[in-house]
């Protein structure tokens, strides 16, 4: 036990861990996943579904590997027979009352029960005479549906709620096999993490009203993505079916979000598959907006950035990347320049069980971000210098209502009919979030990259790349 | 023990759930019997312990536990319904919807079911019109179910009238009982 | 004392002396009977003494396991650190079991002094005394006594609590029993951590079985060297075991005898063995959860722990469940899985599934539709049921299934073959 480690041998190949470490958590070392349901590194454990059976030499009995700490020495086995006969044994009762709902269940495709049966139960059932046990689908809540038939009584979702979320508003109900997940009359599951129920539910059993028949999980592409619906920086996975984002879910980071997502960043993506977006860049010519290139649209901006002097103003979105952000200052580098950005505010809602987890009061990404760059929350301020400024650079804020007598050079991924910023002399299309590749500063000072999950409509792009452009054909040199 | 119980609230039907007070709730926890409750809770060292007892003591006063009185449960001991919910549905003994003025249990597991318990529950169900065991007799008198071991082996037939532990029922001896305690 | 009938010649009586006695009830009552003397004389030694002397007169749990009691004892932490617990299982529904019961009815101040006892040899600041819901006369009986000693101050400093279950045959598994104290649904915990350790509120705790601290205030009295000496087999089997007999027997009761006693006896001779015109069939030694014995093994077996096991049994709770001829054996093993799937607390999943697909498989044997292949069916599950679960009520239902089918088949045979049918008894 040299350097304070333990070291054991699963199913050959041995592992150092510290001491205190679970079996199934030194088998991922080994490489050797063992089969579970009611264990999570996120939830405290139950030992309950038996799924991790395994052999330990010398032990009379087969241990389940949850809640087996390491030991010096010790000889883990999860191949041999009768680990296996064992594990395929809970496959078959848990099947036995379980639908063949497969064909119509959102889960199929990334169940671990069709995973585990597949890789270790058996073909046909036992159970051919008798009726499964049958109770109606029940609605939780906000977005959670529950569906009594297939659940499997992990209790990952009682655990949450108690101790992750802290707020016991599941329970187990009746004994026996007649048990199933409850939930009080008076009570509905709307506290504001609860969506994590439907991620940790390893069945089809905890859906998502949001998502209900709406993709096969074998149609979806995921892509890793940092959320934007505030401040703390959760790393998510967009999940896009045909170039549409169809889900979000949490990505572990055992930095921010361990495993979860609040319920406004899971609903916060609508957004992104807006269509009536701003396709072409387009200069004003007679007054009027006119679709034209980007060599044209470029030609224009440094005609009108080489012409002016004096003040410029930036008016950004706390939720542009750091890229665009540094990009668009840099551009702006030969003025008087003044940069700031608003952030929409709502309430905190942490989540207790987690140090450090909220959904946070700044509704943006990279307020920090733009913060250490230079940009203030001065935005009144910056509004008004705006009126007198040479050029105002207005960067995917479409409610930007600027008034200036200098030019108005809006980037932006929309721009209604009746928008203020319709009078700037240039509208360059970009990107949002999952069309592009990008960093965002969360409120920790933590910088994290996103990555494009779908193409960017028309001829719309990195809004990072459309300022680059322009700084590389400024020749001004870059900021530090 | 008496308990008031309200014989007619049986056999209206619709209080299979819901709070099922039909009209307005009484709350338990008033005046002797909230000072009852604090002698309890002084005998744990939190709230949550006491949850049990509180829940005997609900049942005693209201006959059964609805939805309405676990949230008032809940309240008083700084849980939620929903957890209190989870441990009445645990525990057989907790009545989730109103029973007849008379509650009976039957043994009928094996050691009394070799001594004829079976043949006890039929005479029972007979004699007061109860119909399926389980069943509230229409008369709301009486709700006789089968239960799991009771613990008087070797008196068989044992059997709980509410609260009196009897033994040593006979079939023949059912008649006289339920004229007893009608 | 063959309560409630005359007390039998070969009985050796201690704990059941005074079954019957009204008068023992009362505080006076068992001081005037040399009650309360062994507490006192307990209180006034070093707690590590007092479970030297319990170590040392062999007494084991009485509640089904068998564990040495004063080995339990001094699994508690030797520093005293935090609060120390002593939680006493009345929580009797072992079926087949109703000793604790009259223990309780009959001598509640025995068990409230061996609960103090106890308490004192463990450094327990609190013992609450768990009693089953359904025993609504032991419960007023036990509120009394409490009452009564509380008043006379006899605990000291030790508190005393009765917490009433409320049907839960499971909340009799200690660290279910513990859950059910924390006002939680009463599910087994996995161990470790071992209730020593982390028990009640997470607090070092021992759970005693009723009748084994009943016998704590006679070890007391009389010393560890008499009750080490009644002992009729097995060395490592001492004092005396109440045992429960009930079914297809005469006189169904409690019978007071030394370890290593023959079952043979107890049925016969003092239970007047099946009703006249029947013979013996089969025998369940220790409460439902244990295998079953044939007649031949049942007139060989030896009460007590290691004679049992000898058997291909346990002793258990010592609840003789008797079975004669007139048994029909499919059925009542059907009644006991009924029993076991009513009881699942529903966690683990070879438990909450598998003692109702079990029970649903006997009761279509018991309506003809059974097939041979069930019987092979019935021991597979019984085997994924068994060694692998939080606690052994799984288990438990696996013991009738796999002992039945292996030595009545012939009674399982007759059913698939359609030449039976089940009669209701009675």
């Amino acid at each position: 036990m040299a350097d304070g480690l333990i070291t054991l041998t699963i199913d050959g190949t041995p592992v150092s861990v510290p001491p205190g470490t679970l079996v199934i958590e030194a088998a991922k070392q080994a490489g050797v996943l063992v089969p579970h349901y009611c264990y999570h590194p996120g939830l405290p454990v139950a030992g309950v579904c038996r799924m991790c059976l395994v052999e330990i030499e010398k032990a009379p009995k087969l241990a389940i590997a949850c809640a087996t700490t390491v030991t010096e020495g010790m000889v883990v086995k999860t191949q041999t027979a009768p680990a296996k006969d064992a594990r395929r044994g809970v496959l078959e009762f848990l099947l036995i009352n379980h639908p063949l709902d497969c064909p119509i269940c959102d889960q199929a495709g990334e169940c671990e029960l069709q995973d585990f049966v597949f890789q270790e139960g058996q073909s046909g059932t036992r159970y051919a005479e008798f009726a499964k046990r049958f109770n109606p689908v029940e609605d939780f809540g906000p977005d959670v549906l529950y569906v009594p038939n297939r659940c499997i009584l992990c209790t990952r979702c009682v655990r949450y709620m108690e101790d992750v979320a802290q707020e016991p508003v599941l329970n187990v109900s009746e004994r026996g096999d007649r048990a199933f997940i409850g939930i009080h009359p008076d009570a509905r599951l709307d506290h504001p993490w609860a969506g994590n129920v439907v991620d940790l539910c390893p069945v089809g059993s905890l859906l998502s009203k949001d998502f209900l028949h709406k993709a096969r999980a074998w149609e979806l592409d995921k892509t890793a993505s940092i959320c934007t619906g505030c401040s703390q920086g959760c790393s998510i996975t967009l999940d896009t079916r045909d170039e549409v984002v169809v889900r979000v879910r949490p990505r572990p980071n055992l930095d921010v979000n361990r495993y979860f997502i609040c319920d406004h960043g899971r609903s916060h993506y609508r957004w992104m598959n807006r269509g009536d977006r701003i396709e072409a860049p387009l200069v004003k010519k007679d007054g009027a907006l006119h679709a034209t290139d980007w060599d044209e649209a470029f030609a224009r901006v440094l005609s009108i950035l080489r012409g002016a002097s004096g003040k410029a103003v930036a008016l950004v979105s706390p939720g542009a990347s750091n890229e665009a952000l540094a990009a668009a200052k840099q551009l702006l580098a030969g003025f008087q320049w003044t940069g700031a950005f608003q952030v929409v505010m709502g309430e905190e809602a942490p989540l207790p069980g987690v140090p450090n987890l909220a959904l946070r009061a700044e509704r943006a990404p990279n307020a920090k971000g733009a913060e250490n760059l230079g940009y203030t929350r001065d935005y009144a301020q910056a509004l008004e210098a705006a009126t007198g400024a040479a050029v105002v650079l207005v960067l995917d804020d479409p409610d930007c209502s600027v008034e200036t007598n200098g030019a108005l050079i809006y980037l932006g991924t929309v721009l209604g009919a009746d928008a203020p910023c319709r009078r700037a002399d240039v509208v360059l299309p970009i990107a949002n979030v999952a069309e592009e590749e990008g960093a965002f500063t969360n409120r920790d000072g933590r910088e994290q990259r996103y990555f494009q999950a779908k193409p960017a409509p028309g001829m719309a792009q990195p809004a990072a790349w459309v300022l680059e452009q322009m700084v590389k054909a400024m020749g001004t040199a870059r900021v530090a | 023990m008496s308990t008031p119980r309200d014989a007619t609230a049986v056999g209206r039907g619709g209080t299979a759930h819901g709070t099922g007070h039909g009209g307005d709730y009484q709350p338990v926890f008033v005046g002797k019997v909230l000072e009852e409750l604090e002698t309890v809770l002084q005998r744990y060292p939190n709230k949550q312990a006491a949850l049990l007892p509180t829940l005997w003591i609900a049942q005693r006063e209201h006959g059964w536990i609805s939805d309405r009185s676990m949230a008032e449960v809940a309240e008083l001991l700084g849980l939620t319904p929903a957890y209190v919910k989870g441990v009445v549905t645990f525990y057989t003994m907790y009545h989730q919807h109103p029973v007849g003025k008379n509650f009976v249990q039957v043994c009928t597991t094996s050691p009394c079911n070799v001594c004829g318990a079976e043949g006890v529950v039929k005479a029972f169900l007979e004699h007061t019109g109860a119909g399926d065991a389980g069943a509230t007799s229409p008369d709301g008198k009486w709700t006789i179910i089968e239960v799991e071991c009771l613990g008087a082996c070797g008196f068989p037939t044992p059997v709980l009238v509410n609260d009196d532990f009897l033994e040593n029922v006979t079939p023949e001896k059912v008649p006289e009982l339920v004229r007893k305690y009608r | 004392m063959g309560f409630p009938h005359k007390p039998h010649a070969k009985e050796t009586v201690v704990l059941s002396q005074y079954f019957g006695d009204a008068d023992a009830r009362t505080l006076k009552g068992w001081t005037k009977r040399g009650g309360y003397a062994a507490l006192a004389q307990a209180l006034k030694m070093d707690p590590a003494q007092v479970t030297e002397v319990v170590k040392e007169s062999g007494l084991r749990g009485r509640g089904g396991a068998g564990f040495p009691t004063g080995l339990k004892w001094s699994f508690m932490p030797k520093e005293k650190k935090k609060a120390h617990y002593l939680c006493v299982n009345a929580d009797e529904s072992e079926p087949g079991t109703f000793k604790d019961r009259e223990i309780m009815r009959w001598t509640p101040h025995g068990l409230l002094e061996g609960t103090a006892i106890a308490a004192h040899a463990i450094r327990a600041e609190v013992a609450y005394i768990y009693i089953r819901g359904e025993f609504t006369e032991p419960w007023t009986i036990m509120t009394r006594a409490l009452e009564e000693a509380n008043a006379a101050g006899v605990f000291g400093s030790i508190k005393v609590y009765l917490h009433r279950g409320a049907g839960a045959y499971i909340c009799g598994e200690e660290t279910a029993l513990m859950n059910s104290i924390e006002g939680k649904r009463g599910n087994p915990r996995i161990k470790p951590p071992f209730p020593a350790a982390a028990g009640l509120f997470g607090l070092p705790t021992t759970i005693n079985n009723v009748e084994t601290l009943a016998a704590v205030p006679h070890i007391l009295n009389r010393g560890a060297a008499w009750y080490k000496g009644l002992c009729l087999s097995n060395p490592k089997s001492t004092g005396t075991k109440l045992f429960s007999v009930c079914g297809n027997v005469q006189r169904a009761g409690n019978y007071e005898v030394t370890m290593g006693f023959p079952l043979k006896g107890l049925i016969y001779d003092m239970c007047g063995g099946p009703p006249a015109g029947r013979t013996l069939k089969a025998c369940i030694p220790g409460g439902s959860s244990v295998p079953i014995l044939t007649r031949e093994e049942t007139e060989a077996c030896l009460l007590d722990y290691e004679g049992v096991v000898e058997k291909g049994s346990m002793l258990g709770s010592g609840g003789v469940i008797v079975f004669d001829d007139s048994a029909d054996m499919v059925y009542q093993i059907m009644r006991l899985a009924r029993f076991y799937a009513h009881e699942s607390c529903a966690q683990c999943t070879q438990c909450r599934e598998g003692t109702a697909w079990t029970t649903k498989i006997m009761e279509r044997i018991l309506a003809g539709q059974g097939k041979t292949k069930d019987l092979d069916l019935l021991l597979d599950l019984s085997e994924n049921m068994t060694g692998k679960t939080i606690c052994v009520l799984s288990d438990s239902c696996a013991a009738p299934i796999v002992s039945g089918i292996k030595k009545f088949r012939g009674e399982f045979e007759a059913y698939l073959a359609g030449k039976r049918q089940p009669v209701m008894v009675g």
